[in-house]
């Protein structure tokens, strides 16, 4: 049902203006960007919009008109939502602003009511607009497409989502949708999480919540979807009412509620903003690990104890190496170095001792997960590690292993070109050590959730699988 | 909203299958005595009045009463509470038996606006007060998520017992905690404390509870 609004064959922009700075005019170009299917501008004081003709009314448009956007002043919303039902329009996104926001529930109650009455959904009001990638379609005021990915991003606060779906392009993370919620009316993050989850082309969803609609029925789907789910949840700083007359009432304030409603559902809830990205990255591009034992290989001691640190606040556990493997190990790193989980290399690189220690740590059954730690010095490269991650990873992908490599390159300047190729290798990689284990946590964790709360749910996630 | 005295508090968790400390509420010296001689010495004697939610605040809890003093523990208390509550509404005194030797936990319940009831647990006295040494569930649950709510909490290892301690009876509570869930279901609670549930190394008993009820 929510296709019509992510994969509509014609849409309606009601509202829509020649002038590229009002949200109309903006909103219209970005859909023209890349959108194949139909488009119709609506406005009565328009003959022709960006090109196209543009028609008073939705019920003056030849077509069939699946999706619409509503651009018009609140006053108007309710008119024009009449004449898209008239006209059978299937869904609508309503970017105008004015209602329960502003305090105006009722307008919003008879918003939903006509919408329902109708049949059609709606996402809004107040919303900044939805992406959906696979579909080339741009219905925000977000100034570009993002890169295709598997993250689907759903946020609450319009403004935030669309800086973050900026930031993405730039940092080289692919999304697949962003849906800013708006007021969630009528379609809220119950609708989203199930349709996401039917959805081909989301692998994760990644969350920013503000409050919940239908706790209980949240709880419920959320358990049903195994697809990880990664949220921050604002507001931690404010309790609930200060009630004086139990403990209970005192300490069990909504934050706390909320994260244990979260941890029952099987919700990650992550810290800020930085932790949201780099998980859902993490599962955007790597395997669930079958178990929390981890093995780090690193040039530089320092940072491999960074990690080995992390990893310990995380509860993931430094796995003691076979024999075996601390043999094959040891015949490619220098005598002095250290062969024993986390392996030290002493400083050397070369793409055989990562190659071939990456290989040896993946072939121990004691290991679940791999960090890959690359220092940058002014007598290393960072190509060669990146090409023997790259290549690993390419075996494990041909092999369908699941076990997780996670890259951590630092030194900034000198290690541009290594980190671009573990990105268009579809390997997760952060600029510190902390990060990258926080990120395999997430994975952990997740496998954790399957195991415990999402018992019996069919799998039909897409984990792992690059684009 | 209703606020539930703790004699009434526990009659509903008695129903739910909970074990509570025995008692009845006296209207006069004469019936405090007849109690306190029915349950066997000595006693507890708290205040009951659905007006008066924190007792031992204006002196309306008295513990280990012996025999001969029950009759002037009754007046006294009585007089007490009417002079540091003026106008409150008493019922009489709550005359109990004693509380058995244990640790100290708490039980909770709180009607969340979104997800419905939220249960929680923790160690009680000053480890619930300043620690906040608690943990959270969504209701209902199960005996395995009691178990697991039970092992999250930092004191977990108290309860296991530590130094050659006995543990303590950890099914015990993980049922009451199972209880307390089913009760939120079924009765409009707003709030509830079980505060202390006193577990022992067999058995966990409520020997003070307060609820709000819509």
């Amino acid at each position: 049902m929510l296709d019509a609004i992510f994969y509509p064959a014609s849409i309606a922009v009601i509202g829509a203006s020649n002038n590229e700075i009002k949200w109309g005019g903006r909103i219209l170009k970005n859909i023209l960007g890349d959108f194949k299917g139909k488009v119709y501008p609506v406005n009565p004081g328009e003959t022709s919009i960006q090109g196209l003709d543009s028609y008073s009314s939705v019920l003056d448009i030849p077509g069939e008109v699946e999706m619409a956007l509503i651009i018009v002043p609140s006053k108007f919303v309710m008119s024009v939502v009449e004449e898209c039902g008239k006209k059978g329009v299937k869904g609508l996104i309503v970017v105008s602003a004015g209602f329960s926001e502003a305090g105006n529930n009722e307008l919003e109650r008879e918003l939903v009511s006509t919408v329902r009455k109708y049949g059609m959904r709606m996402i809004g009001p107040n919303t900044l607009g939805i992406v959906n990638e696979p579909a080339g379609l741009n219905a925000s005021i977000i100034g570009r497409l993002p890169r295709p990915g598997s993250i689907s991003f759903i946020t609450q606060s319009g403004s935030l989502g669309l800086a973050l779906a900026e930031w993405t392009i730039d940092t080289g993370i692919g999304l697949c949708k962003v849906i800013s919620t708006g007021n969630k009316a009528d379609i809220d993050d119950v609708d989203l999480i199930e349709y996401l989850n039917g959805d081909e082309s989301t692998g994760v969803i990644a969350m920013y919540v503000e409050g919940i609609k239908r706790g209980r029925e949240f709880i419920d789907a959320v358990r049903r979807v195994r697809k990880p789910i990664v949220a921050i949840k604002t507001g931690r700083s404010k309790r609930g009412a200060k009630a004086v007359f139990s403990h209970t009432g005192s300490i069990a304030g909504s934050d706390e509620v909320y994260s244990a409603a979260f941890r029952q559902a099987g919700i990650l809830r992550v810290d800020d903003i930085e932790d949201l990205f780099d998980a859902a990255l993490a599962f955007s591009c790597q395997p669930l690990p079958a178990g929390n034992n981890v093995a780090i290989l690193s040039n530089g001691g320092g940072a491999s104890i960074v990690a080995a640190d992390e990893c310990e606040r995380q509860g993931l556990n430094i796995v003691d190496l076979s024999e075996r493997t601390r043999e094959q190990i040891k015949s490619v790193i220098p005598e002095f170095a250290s062969s024993s989980n986390p392996i030290d290399t002493a400083g050397t690189v070369s793409f055989k001792i990562y190659n071939d220690s990456i290989k040896a740590l993946h072939d121990d059954p004691n290991v679940d997960a791999i960090v890959v730690i690359y220092v940058h010095t002014m007598m290393s490269n960072a190509m060669p590690p990146a090409e023997a991650v790259v290549e690993r990873k390419q075996i494990c992908v041909k092999e369908k292993s699941n076990k997780p490599i996670i890259a951590c390159w630092m030194g900034g300047a000198g290690t541009e070109e290594g980190v671009e190729l573990l990105k268009s290798g579809c390997i997760p990689n952060y600029p510190v050590p902390e990060r990258a284990v926080k990120a395999l946590s997430c994975l952990i964790k997740h496998r954790e959730f399957l195991n415990k709360v999402k018992l019996g749910v069919e799998p039909v996630d897409k984990i792992g699988r690059c684009k | 909203m209703k606020i539930l005295t703790e004699f009434e508090a526990k009659k509903v968790l008695s129903k739910y299958g909970i074990t509570v400390t025995q008692g009845s509420i006296a209207e006069s010296e004469d019936e405090a005595s007849s109690i306190a001689s029915s349950i066997g010495f000595p006693v507890a004697m708290k205040i009951s009045s659905p007006d008066i939610s924190h007792k031992s605040d204006v002196g309306g809890v008295i513990l280990n009463v012996k025999k001969e003093d029950v009759k002037s523990a009754y007046s006294d208390m009585i007089s007490r509470v009417r002079k540091a509550v003026p106008g409150a509404n008493i019922e009489g005194v709550l005359v109990q038996q004693m509380a058995p030797s244990g640790h100290e936990v708490i039980v909770g319940l709180k009607k969340d606006p979104q997800f419905g009831h939220a249960l929680m647990f923790g160690l009680g006295g000053i480890f619930v007060e300043v620690y906040k040494d608690v943990s959270f569930r969504v209701t209902p649950i199960d005996k395995n998520s009691a178990l697991d709510m039970i092992s999250e909490i930092k004191g977990y290892p108290i309860l296991k017992g530590i130094r050659g301690r006995k543990p303590a009876d950890i099914d015990a509570v993980a049922q009451v905690l199972v209880s307390v869930s089913e009760m939120a279901q079924k009765k409009n609670i707003v709030e509830l404390d079980i505060n202390p549930l006193i577990v022992g190394e067999k058995g966990a008993v409520a020997v003070d509870a307060r609820a709000m009820v819509d």
